[in-house]
């Protein structure tokens, strides 16, 4: 992790330093920048030298910005063999942290329960087209948990095949749904969240939310026994409000090769607005870990263990987010509205 | 103890030629015979040249003859070179395997044959396993002709190696090449003014140096072992991060319009696109080399990132960026 994504995610911050701090829009040096630019080309210097020139008037900070963005630009930055950017993961974390903080209002329970140390597999609840979920869970880990850690995450292959989704994807830490992914992760001892429940997840109906779905042929408990990691149950309750699928229209689905196409009440009323999620209430629970390294991989292979412990999780799962459901009230209205000061510190109480 | 005696198929492709002379330089190799339809560009020294149509029947009445222990197959066509129809690479590829198969099975002192084959076999897939391991190759059908003769190759020589138990055959999947020397299709690609990516993609892409290409053949020759071994440098580098690095224009063109663009780069001459290409711009391709490190104990001098880095400084290429950033004062 970054200095400047671990100073972020500082546990003393609150959510209204950190509105002011890195989220304001850097005006006045930008603006400087320009008058710099503009004085340098007006004295008939070349475009470079007048840019070089204009940088020296900078504050120091926004000149490392610089300099960082034209690193990136000549392709002077860092991806893993997965394609995770930890730059880019930077860039985009004020955005996440102020849906964290602000659109949501994510309350996160349990984040110790997961391994500081080493591989394990986050199991989650799934909803929802956009991968919101496995991003709030990274963000959860990365501020709330004393060793803050990177989140790796499969996603469903679809979003592969699209385009900026599947770049976002990548370099955010994602890797397609296959078990072969999962497994090398895991080997490599990453920190990996699945969502068992896959497309069905996501194609849930508004009626059957946090109604959990079929967790496949439990291939994640597989995984685990393969590659001994814990397995923690993850619930997340909210995630299932952003998107309030009323409808499908299959035959849609079938035309852009999406697994549904759903009708929201913003979607596709409001053309690409409709990808705004809805401002729901969020809280993510992060259950005890399941250990697996002491039944050896072999156990993998041992169809009712495998069933058994995937059911096992499952319900832990259901049984929290029903217990999330009732605790966290009404699903969008709370004392803190999304643009309201939400101050941390009330909310851990 | 006498010395190996290994003939090279295709030996007057670069690589096979480096591959060729490496051998020649092994005081462990007594032989070293190339065949191929057109002579080597540069002299090859202590190697038996043959000029001969791997397609021909002339294989089959010369290896058996020549004592050869083991040969290396490096006669399959990536893409069709200039005046080279779909249907000649086509058949060199699968009838030009089919004769040299054919002649192995009449000769008694063959004990290894070594493939250059490719990992285009696994295809590029938005679900694919990242990292694609050996036994994975049969996970989604062959899409375009080379994999099917890719397929075919591996094919025929599954199946003669299930014949001859004693004959250890190497199917060693190669992915692109990169090298200052090279002149392949993803060299000239990357060099074009301006390259056309698809639109909203950014596919990790791995890449094997073109010393590390030769060495691995030559260490395989040292060490052949059975079944499919992976060729790569290890690690993968993003295209976007590839043609920045190289400081290459990018010009992305939305992914449905792609194969209309490239395909009219390919009619002004700039540059052959072909369908795997296409696919691997879009979805990308990694493998896993364990295989390679640890059964043929070769590992790769150059890890992708390193090959890309190796094939800008030769090409003296350098972006505006970097320009930029060395007239920007310190922090």
């Amino acid at each position: 992790m970054s200095p400047a994504r671990r100073q972020r995610s500082g546990r003393a911050q609150t959510a209204a330093d950190g509105a002011r701090g890195p989220t304001a829009l850097p005006l006045r040096p930008a603006v400087a920048l320009l008058r710099g630019l503009q004085g340098g080309l007006g004295r008939g210097l070349g475009p470079l030298e007048a840019l070089a020139g204009a940088a020296l008037g900078l504050p120091r900070e926004a000149r490392a910005g610089l300099e960082g963005a034209l690193r990136r630009l000549e392709g002077d930055f860092s991806e893993d063999e997965w394609g995770f950017d930890e730059g880019f993961a930077d860039a985009v974390s004020p955005l996440l942290e102020m849906m964290y903080d602000r659109w949501w209002r994510v309350e996160a329970l349990g984040v110790p329960n997961v391994p500081a140390h080493g591989r394990a597999l986050l199991v989650a609840n799934h909803a929802g087209v956009l991968p919101w979920d496995a991003a709030m869970i990274a963000v959860a880990v990365m501020r709330e948990h004393p060793l803050p850690r990177n989140v790796r995450f499969l996603a469903l292959s679809w979003a592969f095949d699209l385009p900026w989704l599947s770049t976002a994807v990548r370099k955010l830490g994602g890797a397609a749904a296959s078990p072969y992914n999962a497994i090398r992760l895991l080997e490599q001892d990453q920190l990996v969240a699945v969502f068992p429940e896959g497309a069905r997840g996501i194609g849930k109906d508004w009626s059957e939310r946090y109604r959990l779905q079929r967790f496949g042929r439990g291939g994640f408990v597989e995984i685990a026994l393969r590659t001994g990691a814990p397995i923690v149950p993850v619930a997340v309750v909210g995630s299932e409000e952003i998107y309030p699928k009323l409808a499908d229209v299959r035959p849609l689905a079938k035309l852009v090769g999406a697994p549904y196409f759903p009708i929201t009440p913003t979607f596709p009323l409001l053309g690409p607005l409709g990808a705004v999620p809805l401002p729901s209430r969020w809280r993510i629970e992060f259950c005890e870990p399941i250990e697996t390294a002491s039944l050896g991989s072999e156990a993998a292979d041992d169809r009712r263990l495998v069933l058994e412990l995937a059911e096992r999780v499952r319900e832990t799962i259901q049984e929290r987010l029903l217990t999330g459901v009732i605790e966290r009230g009404s699903a969008f209205v709370g004392r803190r509205g999304p643009f309201r000061d939400a101050r941390r510190s009330d909310r851990l109480r | 103890m006498p010395g190996r005696r290994v003939l090279v198929t295709g030996v007057s492709s670069y690589l096979g030629t480096q591959v060729a002379r490496g051998l020649a330089a092994d005081p462990s190799i007594e032989y070293v015979a190339g065949l191929d339809d057109r002579p080597p560009r540069s002299r090859l020294d202590g190697v038996e040249f043959i000029e001969a149509d791997i397609r021909g029947g002339r294989l089959r009445e010369l290896l058996p003859r020549s004592g050869v222990d083991t040969v290396i197959h490096n006669k399959i066509v990536r893409r069709p070179g200039p005046g080279m129809s779909p249907r000649a690479a086509h058949e060199v590829n699968v009838i030009g395997t089919l004769e040299l198969v054919g002649a192995c099975e009449r000769s008694a002192s063959v004990a290894a044959i070594i493939v250059r084959g490719s990992a285009g076999i696994y295809g590029a897939e938005p679900d694919a396993p990242q990292f694609f391991t050996e036994e994975l190759s049969r996970l989604y059908p062959l899409r375009t002709a080379f994999q099917r003769d890719v397929g075919e190759i591996e094919s025929l020589f599954g199946a003669f190696a299930r014949r001859n138990r004693e004959v250890v055959c190497t199917m060693l999947r190669y992915q692109p090449a990169i090298g200052p020397s090279l002149d392949t299709q993803i060299t000239q690609f990357l060099s074009l003014p301006a390259v056309p990516t698809p639109l909203g993609f950014d596919p990790r892409l791995q890449l094997v140096h073109e010393h590390d290409a030769v060495a691995a053949t030559l260490a395989a020759v040292r060490r052949p072992v059975r079944g499919a071994v992976n060729v790569a440098g290890p690690g993968t580098i993003g295209l976007t991060r590839l043609l920045r690095r190289a400081g290459r224009l990018a010009l992305p063109v939305p992914a449905p319009l792609f194969d209309t663009v490239t395909a009219a780069s390919r009619r002004l001459g700039l540059a052959t696109v072909s369908p795997d290409l296409r696919r691997l711009l879009r979805y990308g391709r990694a493998v896993d080399t364990t295989r390679l490190t640890e059964e043929v104990g070769f590992t790769p001098r150059f890890s992708t990132p390193d090959a890309v880095e190796d094939w800008v400084r030769a090409r003296g290429g350098r972006g505006l960026a970097s320009a930029v950033g060395e007239l920007l004062p310190g922090p």
